[in-house]
């Protein structure tokens, strides 16, 4: 006597099983129980970004090697403080984009 | 019984009504998934709570206010059906590893042998009776992977399992399934 093979084991689960629940109120009685969805506040946020740039052009504003480093990049040359202000705006790009791209999955 | 499988156009759907929920607080669209949804959800638990239709009508409301939260953690990846499903699983454990759950009748009964069958519902209830005696996790890779239709990869994601040990509790099922049921074969297993 030969075991019945995979294809009947599997034609027997799958006609064993009932299929979808007739909804009967199902629906209903779960739209009636749903909180109401948290609004995620986007301004406090952006206010918190701009504060702190803002805070950041102040205190720099007035150290030597940034004003320097400033300077002489708009004006295309690339000195060590230009260089210096180029790394450390990269840099902080960088973070940022790594926390926008980190942001979601901490949802 | 037809599976019930998504087609590509169905995803399509739940894409579009899950945007609307996200994009518009619209609680309509979340309705319009549920009433698609439901009915697979609730016959999902009620196999995994072994019939238990008020056990797993609690866990199916639960699963479907938790979608409803985690809405935005849904970035289709999977089929909408398959991450409910994984919802709906978690649900289920969850629910499963509470001392409360432990003393509940699971309507296990002994099966040793089979007599010479008489019918397909003779035939059923064996299958029934034979999938209860399964490992809780070849039941589980089987109701997946074969009544609800889902590939080995979507099983492995609703059970949070390793593909190779979905495999291989599939197959260790069936080969059971088939040594228990041996006594069916050319009785009309068919039909």
């Amino acid at each position: 006597m030969h075991s019945p093979d995979d294809n009947d084991i599997d034609a027997l689960l799958r006609q064993s099983f009932e299929g979808p629940v007739a909804d009967d109120g199902f629906t209903d009685r779960v739209m009636q129980r749903l909180p109401a969805r948290r609004h995620r506040l986007s301004w406090p946020m952006l206010a918190g970004v701009a504060a702190g740039i803002a805070t950041c052009w102040l205190s720099l504003s007035s150290a030597p090697l940034y004003r320097a480093g400033w300077t002489d990049w708009l004006s295309g040359h690339w000195s060590s403080p230009a260089i210096i202000v180029w790394l450390a705006l990269s840099g902080m790009s960088l973070l940022a984009l790594g926390w926008v791209l980190a942001e979601p999955e901490n949802r | 019984m037809p599976l019930v499988a998504d087609t590509p156009a169905q995803e399509q759907v739940d894409h579009a009504l899950v945007t609307r929920v996200l994009l518009g607080n619209d609680p309509r669209a979340f309705e319009q998934l549920l009433r698609r949804h439901q009915g697979m959800v609730r016959a999902q638990l009620r196999r995994l709570t072994q019939g238990d239709e008020a056990a797993a009508d609690d866990l199916a409301q639960e699963t479907f206010v938790l979608a409803w939260r985690k809405l935005g953690q849904f970035r289709g990846e999977a089929r909408f059906s398959t991450w409910l499903y994984r919802i709906a699983y978690s649900c289920f454990l969850q629910a499963y590893r509470r001392p409360a759950w432990s003393g509940r009748d699971t309507q296990e009964d002994t099966f040793e042998h089979h007599r010479a069958p008489d019918s397909s519902i003779d035939l059923q209830l064996d299958l029934a009776r034979a999938m209860r005696k399964l490992s809780s996790a070849e039941q589980a890779v089987l109701l997946h992977g074969v009544q609800l239709g889902l590939s080995h990869e979507e099983t492995a994601y609703v059970l949070g399992m390793p593909l190779g040990t979905v495999k291989t509790h599939a197959t260790r099922g069936k080969a059971k399934l088939k040594t228990w049921l041996a006594a069916w074969q050319g009785t009309g297993n068919r039909e």
